[in-house]
């Protein structure tokens, strides 16, 4: 029985019927992933110790909580004891963590099963999965094309149907617009809402953990095990969990959908316009009302991200210096020598450009007029999402200004043209907001995707929204013929 | 940006560019900067840096240990160490 | 030409903390390399730090003892640089708001009373270690002090010679001690000096050029070091040559200072808030908790030694400049009431021993109760206080107690008022001139029977007794 581009709800069900065990399952999935592998989503298999567990979970008589032997593949941005961690990098493309991250623990807490780690962008900095050491992934959807990212391993497979859902993380939009990009569904939570214990850090004050899956619904399951305070994280939020699925199915009537008048939509292609224009029709049908919206510091997004991130990360990326773990050069001198040859040796370009602009934001002379200005500038932000909160309950908008394009088309010349991707997804990391993208059609062809932003700690509204749209739409069912693969 | 900027920021970032990508990258910063110097329209007077999204206060834990240490892991991990300490080209103060 | 010297001092105290300031790793000393070392020590990809709040507490001690501003709502900043003990790539310290601000520190100067104003005194976490010396071609790391929590307390540029700096130094040791802030160890580096030395002609009112001058761990080394750099910028500036910025080390060997390679270079440190630590914020019932349990200061400590112990004002003030001695005391004095004895003790015959060793009194074998023992001995005459003397040594050198000493070598004094007089009666029949000169006028001979006596009875006779008895005999 194929297993290919099943969901958790339905993998559940066959393990439940005895339809297939644990095992079968795992060698199974293991199996789609060598088939597939041309994809390239994969940077390590973790075969041994999955077959090993599914052996133990099949062997267990209790009752079985509904992630309980499901294959799940892992960003491989987050630690894993054992099992290798290289963030898409040269630098780390050696490095066994002696622990695992807090969001991995309480999915395999859980029960489900970690198959493997995926490809991304090195070190999460990127929108196409181009910049990984170990090179491009495929979209399922079209080879040769980018999947997005940086999550776009996660993203493609799910999409190739090799595992019903995967980890990934979100600093600018590398969530959502993979899963954009690949046609299935993915969900940026609130800042705070999952640990960043264990998840290697690219911007501390923007990253979140969070899952993409086939559907609103599975990734609800997930993301209820992600979320919860942990003490090893101060920045994680000390609040009441709530079952995210309990909510889920409530109508939606009534709810304010807000539209922001500074995305000047009509600006867009026409084809993700139509698409835009489609769904909101959809949602008028379900009984939502549109309110345009005004943000208006909204366009300072973009340079706001691109002076945070890169600062933060600059300063984060510090401990890879070849002294204590990762690549060291070969013959070095002195010490200065060492950390020269082993950084410069061991990042891509895009990192190296991303720690370069950062240390020019912080340093002196420009500090103020870089760091702190965007800091500032950041807090403008949040406070116009605040104030549009007060009359609305959640904003749309579409994931990306574009779809999935060809290998090397982007920002080969200009950087910034690969920035402007993350156009739309941006601002809820700058405000802490958690924000869903679900497939919406195809536009040329190609999976679009549709965005929502919920208020601060509100998944439960975004995902409520999602599922119901997903309830009356089939877009979710899509599935890439994979022939070229 | 000039070349002297340039330099130091590479230094301060221990890293270190390719002859033949100098160019590229040089320009490549001077236009993200440009884009970034884009924020000096907005009007930020009197507005608090937002450090954190979170309106929150730290959590401090209690004066108790718990070690984590796995000092052989942590040594094995490194590109040069022996049973005690991690090891790097001799450093003269 | 009159020179005037301008000095300030950085201190950084390491805190007493059982943990770290970021992680739960012990902070104990001594320990094999790399074993107080937590995941978030090592700085591995993927860790975060959390705020100890003793270290908090520990520092807000401080501010209210040296009668600072606390700021109750602080934050912590990264300040970015590559060296290979500083695991991160960065140090978390604190910038823009320190926990403690302002404050005095009184010292002692041959003109009187002079007082030091603190600017700030901040948080950060401590770096590891590196050995250069131990493997060919290598520097070793060892991470065990990566974290450790320390106080960097800045003083104003108003210290104005060697002497005073070791005045502040040591009132720095003693206030941090006595709060139980620090154990204020310079030689385990506990307590760390770094001076920032310039000079400058009498009565210019602009500040000379600065040097800091690092790597000093003993106050007899601060003083050297100082009065070196003092001499050496004086020179240069003589010579018509300018002082150069920048960082010394202060080599003890040698007695100079002499630049410090790895500063060469001018850092821009790129400091920026720490975006993994929210802003600390103390609440006011914390702050009224740290003041209701404020310990004894060294001025309260001396007061209460003279009047519940009756010590002169000089025994009481030297026993409470030293938590640790004024510790050990107290402890005695539980197990003997001759206090006046045993502050003597203390005071003079043990201090010596210990300045030689150069060591504290809780670093020797020394215990309170065999100290009292020793004392209650003395005091009930079971022995004398010359052979308490040498008793007392015994101890030092094995931790013995004192009535295993006595019993071991048969110390025991002779009060036995009828041995005595028989050993007597024999010097005098066998010393029948010195006894007739005695008789005859030469009273100088009397410390000839004396010493008679002492050296038949090994010096355990009971000197009250034999010069009673004597003087009954010698008639």
């Amino acid at each position: 029985m194929s297993i290919q581009f099943k969901t958790i709800r339905e993998l559940r069900e066959m393990l439940d019927e005895k339809a297939i065990s644990s095992e079968e399952l795992t060698n199974e999935t293991h199996k789609l992933a060598e088939d597939l592998k041309y994809l390239n989503c994969f940077v390590t298999m973790n075969k041994d110790a999955s077959i090993e567990k599914s052996k133990l979970i099949d062997q267990a008589d209790n009752n079985k909580s509904v992630l309980s032997g499901i294959p799940l593949a892992q960003k491989d941005l987050f630690c894993t004891e054992g099992l290798r961690t290289t963030c898409s990098s040269k630098i780390l493309s050696n490095f066994i963590p002696p622990y695992t991250a807090t969001a991995v623990l309480k999915l395999e807490s859980a029960g489900s099963i970690t198959i493997g780690k995926t490809n991304m962008d090195e070190f999460a900095m990127g929108s196409s999965n181009e910049t990984s050491y170990f090179g491009n992934v495929h979209n399922p959807w079209k080879k040769g094309y980018v999947p997005g990212g940086s999550s776009g391993g996660s993203a493609a497979a799910v999409a190739a149907g090799i595992v019903p859902a995967a980890t990934g993380t979100d600093t600018g939009g590398s969530i959502r617009q993979p899963a954009a990009h690949c046609g299935i569904t993915g969900i940026k939570p609130t800042y705070g809402r999952v640990s960043r214990w264990g998840m290697i850090a690219f911007a501390s004050s923007l990253d979140q953990a969070g899952p993409l899956a086939r559907s609103a619904e599975d990734c609800a399951i997930l993301l209820n095990e992600m979320s919860g305070y942990d003490s090893k994280d101060t920045t994680s939020l000390d609040i009441e969990s709530t079952d995210l699925l309990h909510t889920i199915n409530q109508p939606i009537k009534g709810l304010k959908i807000g539209i922001v008048k500074e995305f000047s939509l009509g600006d867009l292609d026409s084809e993700v316009q139509n698409r835009f224009e489609d769904s909101k029709k959809l949602y008028e049908t379900l009984g939502a009302e549109f309110v345009e919206i005004s943000l208006p510091n909204i366009s300072a997004s973009v340079p706001t991200y691109y002076s945070i991130a890169p600062a933060e990360c600059s300063s984060n990326l510090s401990r890879f210096d070849g002294v204590r773990f990762g690549y060291r050069a070969d013959n070095t001198g002195d010490l200065n020598d060492l950390y020269i040859k082993s950084r410069s040796e061991g990042f891509g370009d895009e990192v190296k450009r991303r720690i370069l602009i950062g240390t020019y934001a912080l340093s002196a002379g420009y500090y103020d007029a870089y760091y702190k200005k965007a800091q500032q500038v950041r807090r403008l932000i949040k406070n116009d999402f605040e104030l549009a909160f007060e009359t609305i309950d959640l904003i749309m908008t579409p994931t990306s200004p574009g779809t999935a394009f060809a290998f090397g088309s982007k920002g080969a010349q200009n950087p910034i043209e690969l920035y402007l991707e993350d156009l739309f997804t941006i601002s809820s990391n700058l405000a802490g907001l958690p924000a869903i993208s679900i497939p919406h059609g195809k536009v040329n062809s190609m999976p679009a995707g549709l965005q929502l932003i919920g208020n601060f700690l509100r998944e439960d509204q975004i995902l409520n929204a999602a599922h119901i749209f997903q309830q009356n739409s089939a877009f979710h069912f899509d599935k890439p013929s994979m022939e070229e693969f | 940006m000039d070349q002297e900027t340039v330099r130091t920021i590479c230094y301060l970032a221990r890293l270190q560019i390719d002859e033949d990508k100098a160019q590229k990258i040089e320009s490549d910063l001077e236009t993200i900067i440009e884009m970034i110097g884009g924020l000096q329209a907005f009007d930020t007077e009197n507005i608090q840096p937002l450090y954190s999204p979170l309106e929150k206060t730290a959590f401090m834990h209690e004066d108790i240990e718990n070690s984590d240490n796995q000092k052989e892991k942590f040594l094995q991990n490194a590109a040069a160490s022996n049973e005690d300490y991690f090891l790097v080209p001799r450093v003269v103060e | 030409m009159a020179w005037e010297t301008v000095i300030g001092i950085e201190t950084h105290v390491q805190l007493s903390t059982k943990t770290k300031l970021f992680s739960r790793a012990s902070t104990e000393f001594g320990k094999s390399p790399n074993t107080n070392v937590n995941l978030i020590d090592c700085g591995l990809p993927g860790v975060l730090p959390s705020v100890n709040k003793e270290a908090f507490y520990k520092a807000i001690r401080f501010g209210l003892a040296v009668g600072a501003k606390i700021n109750q709502t602080s934050i912590f900043d990264r300040k970015n640089y590559f060296y290979a003990d500083l695991p991160k790539g960065y140090q978390i310290t604190q910038m823009d708001l320190p926990i403690v601000l302002g404050g005095t520190i009184d010292i002692e100067t041959d003109k009187g009373i002079k007082t030091i104003n603190i600017t700030r005194a901040h948080l950060e976490e401590d770096a590891g270690k590196s050995i250069h010396d131990q493997f060919d071609g290598y520097s070793a790391i060892d991470l065990n002090r990566a974290g450790t929590p320390l106080l960097e307390i800045v003083s104003e540029p108003e210290i104005s010679n060697a002497k005073e700096a070791v005045a502040y130094m040591k009132a720095m040791h003693q206030l941090v001690t006595y709060l139980d802030v620090s154990d204020g160890n310079m030689s385990q580096g506990s307590l760390r000096c770094d001076a920032n030395v310039s000079v400058r002609k009498e009565g210019d009112p602009e500040l000379g050029t600065r040097t800091e001058i690092k790597n000093i761990n003993s106050f007899r080394f601060v003083e050297k070091a100082i009065n070196f750099e003092v001499k050496r910028q004086i020179k240069q500036l003589e010579n018509g040559e300018t002082v150069t910025q920048e960082t010394r080390l202060y080599d003890s060997v040698k007695d100079e200072t002499r630049p410090m390679r790895s500063k060469e270079f001018a850092n821009d440190y790129r400091y920026f808030p720490e975006p993994d630590l929210l802003p600390v914020v103390i609440s006011d019932k914390e702050m009224q908790d740290i003041k209701d349990s404020f310990p004894e200061l060294a001025k309260e400590k001396e007061k209460r030694f003279a009047k519940d112990f009756g010590l002169s004002e000089y025994d009481a003030q030297i026993l409470a400049s030293s938590k640790i001695m004024a510790d050990f005391f107290e402890r005695s004095a539980k197990e003997t009431k001759n206090y006046a004895l045993l502050a003597n003790w203390l005071i003079g015959e043990i201090s010596a021993f210990l300045n030689k060793d150069a060591i504290e009194i809780n670093q020797s074998k020394l215990t309170p109760s065999n100290l009292a023992m020793l004392i209650n001995r003395i005091d009930d005459q079971t022995i004398s206080g010359k052979i308490g003397k040498s008793i007392f040594e015994e101890m030092y050198e094995s931790g013995s107690s004192p009535d295993k000493i006595i019993e071991s070598q048969g110390l025991e004094q002779i009060s036995d008022d009828g041995a005595i007089e028989a050993i007597i009666s024999t010097i005098i029949q066998d010393n029948p001139s010195q006894v007739e000169a005695y008789l005859g006028g030469k009273e100088k001979l009397f410390g000839f029977f004396v010493g008679q006596v002492m050296k038949i009875t090994e010096g355990k006779a009971n000197p009250q007794s034999v010069n009673t008895i004597l003087k009954e005999k010698l008639k």
